[in-house]
């Protein structure tokens, strides 16, 4: 009998489904792996077993009974302990009661101290050499490296001493030597018994700690096969869907320009920041680049380096030949560079005001205006906006009244009134509708095919390869791969990202 | 080319990492500079009797700062304070004088006081946690509500408190003045308050609320606790006005509340919330004390007073800020 089994869950939230049809059997004493790729649903059916996410549909059996995890304390009882991809610390607590503070162990009515420090002493040993300089028991979170925290994440998880563990990514930030202690430790768990879930997207870590191993894609379970049975290969066909693993987009193949004739618009060498280095490239006026692998593997951050939102700490920009130095979004701007943020909220809409203030700050900055007389500005926005079909009732109506995919338009459409010459795409599409998404690319093409330069991260792969004429694949903060021509098929392009960095 | 903007790893030093563990280090320093200052211009105002007076004066201020800072672990606050002040203050004044200030009417009052308290700091609780209305706003309208029972109960200030209340308040108990000993049972308790599982979960809460729901932490019971707790404290603050102004008044509490919010920042605390402690607090509420009396005794013009209290407090938030970055760099 399976110590956990998951069948049939679904989530939705709004009209965006995260999990259509999860399915899920855990046994005791072995390392359970899922597997599938960004927004596949992994983090989802996680967060369901740890009761953080409530299922629309399903139904979850611990032990052969049905449970109805109501929440995080409703996981504790049961005996589900999780570690968290995004962590769960407290920054000032200390090490010692970060590990103990799902279960405080106490003497009367007071926090047993000494009982605290032994209890969080047994799970630091376990890591005891390879926890690295500034690490001590009673030191604070927020002094810590990444690595660190995620090292006291681990700890708290396995604090928590329950029968069935599940790791999301705890690997991401560990240097080799932590890995190595952390699967030693996973071994010795495994033999006593316990169950866990183990997510990674490193397929050297999968096969070197796996036993079984369960695929999802797109929302479902697609398969679950032993590890010994199976092959990385294998894996990474069940991740990508037979039929689209060697097919070459065709798409793309339309508007694929192997020509290549125009000059370079944006050439970079040897770039170095927050979470990349080394990175080189050119982009040709005409061409759109794209950038792939995984999400959070420098990608974003190098775009938002290049426009200045991010300091750079190494390498050289060139922009239409000459050189370029990213040092303000303000300069940038001025230097004929564009960026729209799929993070509208952050990056792009102004919340509150209206459509017309929206679509005109970056006409303002590049024109140096001074006085805004709505007539004119109007005159202006309206073709930039009717490029992209938005539907909106007024210029006067507020942002907020229109469709996350129609805002979304509302910030592209403030590059196209003076046109810059590269264009920084940075995953434009996340969170919009699928038609909003054909028309921004339509324009996209349309504008590449007018001479701009673009370079496009995206994190649905099935947008970058319909879409790009050459694919840099980011792992670890460095372009591993392009991908050119016949090359960018989805196979390639998921070996490239899951391979070992 | 661009600076290297990769940050080593922050070493934990001797300094930094004592002010890390001890926060209240700087107001520390901060009240011990006032303390020479008025001891300086008005050489009696640290002796005994002095020092009595402004404690007998402040007990309450210090109160209400401990309750603020439960709810400002948990990254919450409560503008309702005062009012919960101004409430238990009357409704205790109309009960003894109702009962005729005996002894036991005093011990009844009090016990009916901290229920009010209580009571109040539940509702605000409840309002903000469970109900999940900004606190800001949420307590706000409360002390509102809590100001308009206090009416309710008195409507006129002025109705004297029995002389056993306000006598015990101001006596000597083997030659130690009796607002000492509450000041050590109040040290005590909150040492003991300090070691319990709700300080440290209140704190861990106001770090990242969404980290102690997914680490399995019942967030808003323990939001909803530290608003009881701080109900319970505005309680006793309310005995010590009581005491010092020996009458009730319905309005007596509402200029403290933001005293108390500003004695909290003072004391080193992050109205973010997950970091601070209630000695910060207590030594926060003796500096606003102390700039009050140390304006007084320079002989400040009256009409400039409030200008140069609020000039005064302006400075001792920047030192406490200046004291703490130079121990940290």
């Amino acid at each position: 009998m399976a110590k956990l089994k998951i069948s049939g869950v679904s989530k939705a939230y709004g009209a965006t489904v995260a999990l259509s049809r999860g399915d899920l059997e855990l046994e005791a004493g072995e390392v359970h792996v899922l597997i599938g790729s960004n927004g596949s649903g992994k983090s989802t059916l996680c967060k369901i077993v740890a009761g953080s996410v409530k299922p629309d549909a399903g139904e979850v059996l611990l032990d052969g009974k049905p449970v109805t995890v109501s929440g995080p304390q409703a996981a504790k009882a049961l005996g589900i302990g999780i570690f968290y991809q995004e962590l769960s610390l407290a920054a000032r607590r200390t090490v010692e009661e970060n590990i103990c503070l799902p279960d405080l162990p106490m003497r009367g009515p007071f926090v047993d101290r000494r009982a605290l420090s032994e209890k969080a002493a047994r799970y630091i040993a376990l890591f005891d050499g390879v926890t690295g300089g500034g690490f001590a028991a009673d030191a604070t979170v927020d002094v810590l490296r990444a690595d660190q925290r995620q090292l006291v994440e681990i700890m708290k998880a396995l604090a928590t001493e329950a029968p069935v563990l599940i790791f999301d990514e705890p690997t991401s930030a560990l240097d080799r030597a932590q890995v190595d202690r952390f699967f030693e430790i996973l071994r010795r768990l495994k033999a006593e018994g316990r169950a866990m879930v183990f997510i990674s997207h490193r397929m050297d870590e999968i096969f070197a700690i796996g036993d079984s191993v369960t695929v999802l894609r797109d929302g479902r379970t697609v398969g679950t096969s032993r590890i010994a049975d199976t092959t990385p290969a294998e894996v990474v066909r069940l991740m990508v869907g037979e039929e689209q693993a060697q097919a070459a987009p065709a798409a793309a193949a339309e508007t694929v320009k192997t020509d290549g004739a125009g000059p370079v618009g944006l050439a970079v060498s040897a770039l170095a920041g927050p979470g990349f280095a080394g990175v080189s490239f050119a982009v040709r006026q005409g061409e759109i680049l794209g950038f792939g692998g995984l999400h959070g593997q420098g990608q974003s951050s190098v775009l938002r380096a290049l426009f200045g939102a991010l300091p750079l700490a190494a390498g050289a920009v060139t922009l239409k030949g000459g050189a370029y130095r990213p040092h303000s979004p303000r300069a940038a701007i001025r230097a004929g560079l564009a960026y729209v943020s799929g993070d509208r909220g952050r990056d792009g809409v102004i919340q509150g005001r209206p459509i017309l203030e929206n679509v005109t700050p970056i006409h303002f900055l590049r024109n140096r205006l001074t006085l805004a007389r709505p007539g004119p500005l109007r005159d202006k926005a309206t073709p930039a906006v009717e490029a992209l079909h938005t539907r909106f009732a007024g210029f006067s109506h507020p942002i907020g009244s229109l469709s996350g995919g129609n805002q979304q338009k509302i910030v592209i459409a403030r590059w196209l009134i003076d046109r810059p010459d590269v264009l920084l795409l940075d995953d434009p599409t996340k969170g919009i509708d699928l038609s909003a998404k054909a028309d921004l690319f339509a324009l996209v093409r349309k504008l590449a095919a007018e001479g701009m330069a673009i370079v496009l991260y995206s994190s649905e792969d099935a947008e970058l390869l319909a879409n790009s004429d050459r694919i840099l694949v980011f792992n670890g903060g460095r372009v591993t791969r392009e991908l050119a021509g016949a090359d960018r098929t989805r196979f390639n392009l998921y070996e490239a990202a899951y391979e070992a960095a | 080319m661009v600076d290297a903007v990769a940050k080593a790893p922050r070493q934990a030093g001797g300094i930094r990492r004592f002010i890390e563990r001890y926060p209240f280090v700087p107001a520390l320093v901060i009240m011990l500079v006032l303390l020479a200052l008025n001891g300086i211009w008005q050489p009696r105002s640290v002796s005994l009797v002095g020092i009595t007076g402004l404690v007998k004066t402040y007990l309450a201020l210090m109160l209400l700062a401990v309750a603020q800072t439960y709810v400002v672990y948990a990254g919450d606050i409560d503008l309702s304070a005062g009012a919960i002040v101004s409430l238990v203050n009357v409704v205790i004044v109309a009960f003894m004088a109702a009962m005729g200030g005996s002894a036991f009417s005093v011990i009844g009052a009090m016990a009916i006081g901290l229920g009010v308290g209580l009571a109040c700091g539940i509702v605000n609780g409840i309002v903000v946690a469970a109900f999940r209305l900004q606190a800001i706003v949420a307590t706000f309208a409360t002390s509102i509500f809590f100001t308009g029972l206090a009416l309710y109960v008195m409507p006129v200030a002025g109705t004297p408190a029995p002389a056993t209340f306000w006598r015990t308040f101001g006596a000597r108990y083997f030659e130690i003045p009796f607002v000492f000993y509450a000041a050590v049972l109040l040290a005590v308790i909150l040492s003991l308050l300090a070691r319990t599982r709700l300080s440290l979960q209140l704190l861990a809460v106001g770090d990242d609320a969404q980290g102690a729901y997914q680490s399995g932490l019942p967030v808003t019971a323990i939001r909803i606790r530290g608003y009881a707790l701080c109900g319970l404290f505005a309680a006793l603050a309310a005995f010590c006005v009581t005491g010092d102004t020996a009458s009730g008044d319905p309005l007596v509490g509402g200029k403290m509340t933001l005293f108390s919010v500003a004695a909290v920042v003072l004391g080193g605390s992050a109205l973010a919330g997950g970091y601070g402690t209630v000695v910060g607090s207590v030594f926060g509420a003796l500096i606003i004390g102390l700039i009050n009396s140390l304006v007084y005794f320079v002989g400040t013009p009256s009409e400039w007073q409030n200008l140069v209290q609020g000039l005064a407090i302006l400075v001792a938030l920047v030192a406490g800020i200046l004291i703490g970055r130079r121990a940290r760099a």
